[in-house]
């Protein structure tokens, strides 16, 4: 019988020399998803990616590929392949050959290489390129080429790491789709590493945010996108107006000197918390009907909609999306429902978090 | 249109430089080997050059050039590779270069004193109960030291090129299921042939030519092109004769770099 759990970290560390890059990461990944590891410059996601391979051996903690444990298991003797982030194609090889390359080492027969190498470069939509030089090759070609060699050997995970960010942001846009489009045609499990938010979020079933070698938070891109756990997560995941707040009691919350219905429940009455509002939930209204009253500060267009950066009569700055257009200097009142005020707690850990969203559905559904 | 100009003026120095010291010798060289020895013009010295005498000559200094650039090459890829991977590299291989810049004459008379038969390598050989052996002005000897004096040319080119490659490249071959030895095999290999050609390249032709070390270290006992020149210039006087042996060694070193040329 086959394991649903493809990949599982227990209790991960890995230190270079006194460095902390990882700190107690622990995590499952289910066959056949894809699973986007998101997080800033250095905070450890290709390190993850280079412990799944194989390339770098854990301090300490475990980890498993398709319920075997694999610590000391070599990279070469694991049902994995990686999409390297400089592609790492072979120079002195032609596509044919490097493609050919896994299959090559498990001494497959001829004229079965040849069949698969042609099957995976129409996969990627290379047919025909076979006898080119890497050198003649686009980097778009070059990252095809790179994903065929992977895919060709039939992996159970396969890793890629920025795979896009080379591109130019067209060619990125179509990359996305391709690749999810791939993903769901093989059925094999993608683990994929980008800095870029709105890629995370338009490609994934599942989204890991890491900072500082720890796991933040993870769920799906809207879990995340509507429930950030934290700060960090807020102001990572899209943009987002974060301010101090209080904790009155269960449904009601005070911020800016106002107090606010909301949908959150469960914490310490008048505990001290942070409220995220996203600005596309922020509406626009005579200054009367507002919520809150700001006066607008600056306007950029930004082609589907305004971004409107305003101030509020204690100091707070407001990040404002609206297609309504305004002028700058002109007062206006901000409206907002109870859904769109998002409470995160100080310190909270991912399993508090989930724990407490978990009895707030459950009263939800009693009601 | 100026900066044409510019770079023209710049390229004077150059210019006159290969022409002075690199063609205009070339061009005497050729000149004197048809001459004989008599000074009268003819081709009696290219027509000497196809008797035995010569071919042997030739055949045993090419051989020679060969054993120690394979010598030098097997010792010196693995040693490249281990450097690249220790901690400190660079000092590392500055150590394996600086006996290059001693004087070839020093380490020669050096290596007189240490296979001598009073030398230290015999006074081991009659400890272990070997007893005393003739080293010295053997082929072994001659190799051994061609082996000592040119490895670090033959190192520094391997490290470089071993240094420049990329790790994702090992990691990516790793990924694809490659043992080690197949990672160095069809990975790491390939992608360091440069630095081969050119290490090979750099021993090859000096060795190839040869002459001091053949009388020193060989005694005489291995004449190679290079020894053979050397005796026609300073000893028998026969100008032309040298002249047309350096012609087909430069002729021979001209098909060897194009050979090992990079972009074939
Ligand atoms: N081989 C290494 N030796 C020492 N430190 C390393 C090594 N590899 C990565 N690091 C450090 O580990 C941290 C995480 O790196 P990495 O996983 O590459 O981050 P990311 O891919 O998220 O940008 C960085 O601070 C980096 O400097
Ligand atoms: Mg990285």
């Amino acid at each position: 019988m086959e394991n649903t759990t493809i990949i599982e970290f227990h209790h991960v560390k890995k230190k270079y020399d006194d460095d902390i890059v990882l700190d107690d990461v622990t995590f499952e990944m289910e066959r056949g998803k894809f699973y986007t590891l998101l997080g800033p410059s250095g905070c450890g996601k290709t390190t993850i990616l280079r412990l799944i391979a194989g390339f770098t051996e854990a301090t300490s903690g475990e980890i498993f590929l398709d319920g075997k444990k694999v610590n000391t298991i070599p990279a070469n003797k694991r049902k994995v392949n990686t999409v390297f982030q400089d592609y790492a194609l072979f120079p002195h090889l032609n596509v044919f050959e490097n493609i050919a390359f896994g299959l090559r080492m498990k001494k497959m027969k001829q004229a079965q290489i040849e069949v698969k190498v042609k099957e995976a470069l129409q996969f990627v939509n290379l047919a025909g390129y076979e006898n080119r030089e890497i050198e003649q090759m686009s980097g778009g070609q070059r990252q095809r080429v790179a994903i065929a060699r992977a895919i060709v050997n039939e992996p159970d995970v396969i890793l890629l790491d920025e795979p896009l960010s080379a591109l130019d942001l067209k060619l990125r846009t179509q990359m996305q789709y391709e690749l999810r489009e791939l993903q769901k045609r093989l059925g094999i499990t993608f683990v994929f590493v980008t800095h870029d938010q709105e890629e995370a979020l338009a490609m994934s079933d599942e989204i890991f945010v890491i900072n500082e070698g720890k796991i933040q938070q993870s769920g799906t891109p809207i879990d995340i996108y509507d429930e950030p756990i934290n700060r960090f997560v807020a102001d990572f995941i899209g943009e987002s107006n974060i301010v101090q707040g209080k904790m009155i009691q269960d449904f009601l919350v005070s911020f800016v000197g106002q107090t606010f219905n909301c949908v959150d429940q469960g914490m310490k009455p008048n505990e001290a918390v942070e409220i995220v509002i996203r600005p596309e939930d922020l509406e626009i209204t005579p200054t009367e009907k507002g919520k809150l009253k700001v006066e607008i500060q600056s306007v950029l267009f930004r082609g589907v909609h305004y971004e409107i950066n305003a101030i509020d009569d204690a100091g707070n700055n407001w990040l404002i999306h609206t297609t309504k257009k305004v002028i700058i200097g002109e007062k206006i009142g901000l409206s907002f429902t109870a859904e769109s005020i998002h409470v995160m707690r100080h310190d909270e850990t991912e399993e508090e978090f989930d724990k407490r969203l978990g009895a707030y559905m459950e009263g939800e559904s009693n009601a | 249109m100026h900066n044409k100009h510019i770079r023209r003026i710049y390229m004077i120095p150059y210019a006159l430089w290969i022409t002075l010291f690199v063609i205009t010798p070339i061009i005497l060289v050729g000149y004197y080997s048809f001459f004989d020895i008599e000074g009268n013009l003819s081709i009696v010295n290219y027509q000497k050059f196809f008797t035995p005498v010569y071919l042997k000559m030739t055949l045993s200094s090419f051989w020679y050039a060969f054993l120690i650039t394979l010598i030098s090459l097997i010792i010196a890829y693995p040693t490249a590779f281990f450097l690249t991977k220790t901690k400190h590299k660079q000092l590392w291989l500055l150590l394996i270069i600086v006996p290059s810049w001693v004087n070839l004459l020093l380490k020669a008379y050096a290596f007189i004193g240490i296979f001598g038969k009073y030398g230290p390598t015999n006074y081991f050989l009659e400890w272990i109960g070997i007893g005393t052996k003739q080293i010295l002005f053997t082929d072994f000897s001659f190799i051994f030291v061609a082996v000592y004096i040119f490895i670090p040319f033959m190192i520094l080119p391997i490290f470089n090129a071993l240094n420049e490659l990329s790790p994702s490249f090992i990691d990516a071959a790793n990924d694809l299921g490659a043992s080690r030895w197949a990672t160095f095999r069809r990975v790491i290999f390939p992608l360091t042939l440069d630095g081969v050609k050119t290490g090979c390249q750099i021993v090859f032709i000096p060795a190839l030519s040869l002459f001091m070390l053949t009388r020193l270290i060989a005694g005489n006992r291995v004449i190679t092109l290079g020894t053979a020149i050397e005796q026609h210039f300073l000893v028998t006087q026969d100008w032309g004769m040298g002249a047309t042996i350096a012609v087909f060694l430069m002729l021979i070193m001209f098909i060897f770099m194009i050979l090992t040329g990079k972009d074939v």
